[in-house]
């Protein structure tokens, strides 16, 4: 921070700020309000960012921990019902299955995403021809609209008249899968497009990572006979680390909040078979108006969230001492 | 530190949801005095540009009552406007007047004390309103029916013509449907057409809304939904012998009501009355193919209701409108007075001059819809626009929107062939039981 070089006792400048400390406490010591004068420089530095985190986040935040141990439904006014919400979480069936669905997303597409992206990344890194351009194409889907993907995915999905079925009809004679109207195949489908949507940002933040790995240490593997899967194993993913540690944080916790695409591609369907934990909220909230009900959901899922991170920082924590 | 600030949130958070709270029931139970000089009152509406409702019954009652002036407040459309207009009203900033577009949300905003008791508007209202008994909770009525869709049978006189069907007489029950929308069916194949014999939606509506209304004791909050059962088994089976396109088709490549039937894509089609004025406009406007068109009674569960000479059973919710509690006393008279108009008979003919079905049918609406341009004027068709028992889809009840999730879920889960229909059902069963209790 800019303060830090403001701060110094014994600034290159000779400032009073370089006088030596007095040994009286009762005194005010110029060092004193230099002090205060930078730490008011900091706060107007940071204070915008704090008002606008605390209004946006922080009360509504503190507000949903409360509203979850009420009956809330927005208006009028909430009783509070203590844990109740939380106990009815607990046997409601349909949270159950949402919590389920959550994971199983979560747990396909958190691997299948860092796979294809790293992959993307290890392949567009090299100096090929047109690797600007594909590198462009592979980012494509993450910047399109979530509404026009969903669309046109289950147009390509549709069982019988889709270019997928079609496709895979040339090698089978047998039953084909139902995709997104098949309780079955639902959530593959979602997973697929989530990874293909996905792909793209965190290929560019992999890349970003690459150019950090020093090209001597390549070049002296090389040398010394390492193969290419040796030279990935041993130098290029050690290297990208701390990469790979912030895309895993960012990918998990976007994969425990999916929402927009289920909700336009399969709008929680069929039956169940894709309801996610978002969607459960958000039915429970803005379809049922039960305020209350949603929030104890949404704390979970919070807290999840906060769980699954701690995990992924203590583990990388680990593995960096 | 951290107390302290945990402390001036949790006051402010607390200051907040105080307010919120105490936003509603400022007019409480007014006194609704003549309104004296110029009141203006404002109006929750959606997607002013294409819904020109809200401003055609804003225009008749300023033409009658030049001192009240109504003025609209535009919402977004689809269940936006519910989300929207939730936290208007919670944070004390809705209109004066606004519309309960969904009557499953109707019971939250009664129940929440958003709505004033409007009873006294309702009991002035004509009897033969659509929708209006169903209106009433603990005897007092927060929302009066302005307008009021029911779901007919659209049929193609061409496509029936050429297939050479007998067209709908007014006496089909449900079976007498299936057959003709196999025959033709059989009768577009053998013309090489790939057009069915009917579109059925992919909503839960158009399986769900006809089975509660029409099967004997049929009741949402009973739990029990084994009425269901012979609807999806119709619909299924539909949709197996290849006289509707299926489920999957319908979701997956978002087909279209409107296209499927006004480009001749089927010959029949279920849908509200609402799409009389479209589907008028799309053939003015050349989007829908020009072709001969009449409406008949929605087909019926027992002949006992089939048939001119009786009262078909359909269903369709009605749209209503309800005062913000909150509103100025003073404007209160003024509200009160304007509901009364949009629910009246001049709300009603104003309503159908742009060719919506308001919620109280009488002649001069009949006439008025029947001499726009491109509707069909045979005498079944005036029947069937005229002549029903409308039930609602959403009953008014405190569990509606949760069971209809959840029967929502039921409705995809079995059309699209992941469960038999009585496993769907007894599932659906098991979980309003479990969920909703």
């Amino acid at each position: 921070m800019t303060t830090t070089v403001v701060d110094h006792p014994a600034g290159p400048l000779g400032r009073p700020g370089a006088a030596p400390r007095s040994t009286q406490p009762w005194h005010r010591r110029p060092g004193d309000r230099l002090k205060v004068r930078n730490a008011l420089i900091g706060w107007t530095f940071i204070l915008p960012n704090f008002l606008g985190f605390a209004v946006i986040t922080l009360v509504p935040v503190l507000t949903l921990f409360y509203i979850s141990l009420t009956n809330s439904n927005i208006f009028g006014t909430a009783t509070f019902t203590g844990l109740e919400n939380y106990v009815k979480l607990a046997s409601d069936k349909s949270f159950h299955t949402a919590l389920l669905n959550t994971f199983y997303y979560a747990a396909a597409h958190i691997p299948l995403t860092i796979v294809v992206s790293l992959s993307l990344a290890l392949l567009l890194n090299r100096k090929i021809r047109g690797a600007a351009f594909f590198r462009t194409v592979a980012f494509f889907p993450y910047i399109t609209s979530i509404v026009a993907i969903a669309v046109v995915w289950n147009m390509l999905f549709s069982p019988e008249f889709g270019p997928i079925n079609q496709f895979l009809g040339l090698f089978t004679d047998g039953e084909l899968p139902g995709w997104t109207v098949d309780k079955d195949w639902a959530m593959p489908a979602v997973i697929i497009v989530g990874t293909w949507r996905d792909m793209g940002y965190y290929m560019l933040l992999f890349l970003a990572g690459l150019q950090t790995v020093p090209a001597e240490l390549h070049e002296a593997a090389r040398v010394d006979g390492a193969s290419a899967w040796q030279r990935l194993w041993n130098i290029t993913l050690p290297c990208l680390r701390p990469t790979m540690f912030f895309v895993t944080v960012m990918i998990t916790i976007a994969s425990f909040k999916v929402f927009d695409l289920i909700l336009v591609m399969t709008d929680g369907g069929p039956g169940q078979a894709t309801l996610v934990l978002s969607q459960f909220i958000y039915n429970k909230g803005f379809v049922q108006f039960q305020f209350g009900y949603a929030s104890a959901a949404a704390v979970v899922l919070f807290f999840i969230c906060i769980l699954v991170t701690v995990v992924q920082f203590l583990y990388n924590k680990r593995k960096e001492a | 530190m951290n107390r302290k600030i945990m402390t001036a949130v949790g006051t402010a958070a607390a200051v907040t949801l105080a307010l919120t709270a105490c936003s509603g029931g400022a007019a409480g139970d007014a006194a609704t005095e003549e309104p004296a000089g110029p009141v203006t009152i404002s109006m929750a509406g959606w997607d002013l540009a294409a819904v020109p409702e809200f401003q055609t019954l804003a225009d008749a009652y300023h033409a009658a009552n030049p001192d009240v002036t109504v003025e609209l407040k535009e919402y977004p459309a689809g269940n936006d406007y519910d989300t929207a207009l939730t936290a208007d009203l919670a944070a004390g900033t809705a209109p004066d007047v606004f519309i309960v577009k969904n009557l499953k949300n109707y019971i939250t905003f009664q129940a929440g004390g958003t709505l004033l008791d409007i009873s006294d508007v309702a009991a002035e209202l004509d009897p033969a309103t659509g929708g209006l008994e169903a209106m009433a909770i603990d005897g007092a009525t927060y929302a009066v029916p302005y307008r009021q869709d029911s779901w007919v049978l659209y049929y193609n006189k061409d496509l029936f013509a050429q297939a050479g069907v007998a067209e709908p007489d007014g006496s089909w029950t449900w079976e007498d449907y299936d057959k003709a929308a196999v025959a033709l069916s059989a009768a577009f194949k053998a013309a090489g057409s790939t057009a069915t014999g009917t579109y059925q939606h992919g909503w839960q509506s158009v399986v769900q809304g006809f089975a509660l209304a029409q099967s004997d004791g049929a009741s949402l909050d009973s739990g029990d939904y084994s009425y269901l059962e012979p609807f999806y088994e119709q619909a299924i089976a539909l949709q197996d012998g290849g006289a509707q396109p299926t489920y999957a088709t319908v979701t997956t490549n978002k087909l279209t009501y409107q296209a499927q039937f006004g480009t001749q894509q089927s010959a029949m089609l279920p849908m509200g009355s609402w799409y009389i004025a479209t589907l008028v406009k799309q053939q003015a406007s050349g989007e829908a193919n020009a072709f001969e068109w009449g409406i008949a009674p929605i087909p019926q569960l027992e002949s006992s209701t089939a048939g001119v000479d009786n009262t078909p059973v359909t269903f369709g919710d009605p749209t209503t409108m309800g005062i913000n509690s909150a509103i100025d006393e003073a404007k209160v008279a003024a509200a009160k007075d304007f509901l009364a108009f949009a629910a009246g008979p001049e709300g009603a003919a104003a309503l159908a001059a742009i060719g919506i079905t308001p919620a109280l049918i009488d002649d001069t609406v009949t006439e008025t819809i029947f001499r726009l341009e491109g509707v069909p004027t045979d005498d079944l068709s005036k029947f069937a626009y005229t002549t029903h028992e409308t039930l609602p889809e959403n009953p008014v009840g405190e569990k509606t929107a949760a069971i209809q999730t959840i029967l929502g879920e039921t409705h995809t889960a079995i059309m699209s062939g992941s469960v038999p229909v009585a496993d769907g059902i007894a599932e659906a069963e098991e979980r309003v039981a479990n969920e909703v209790g």
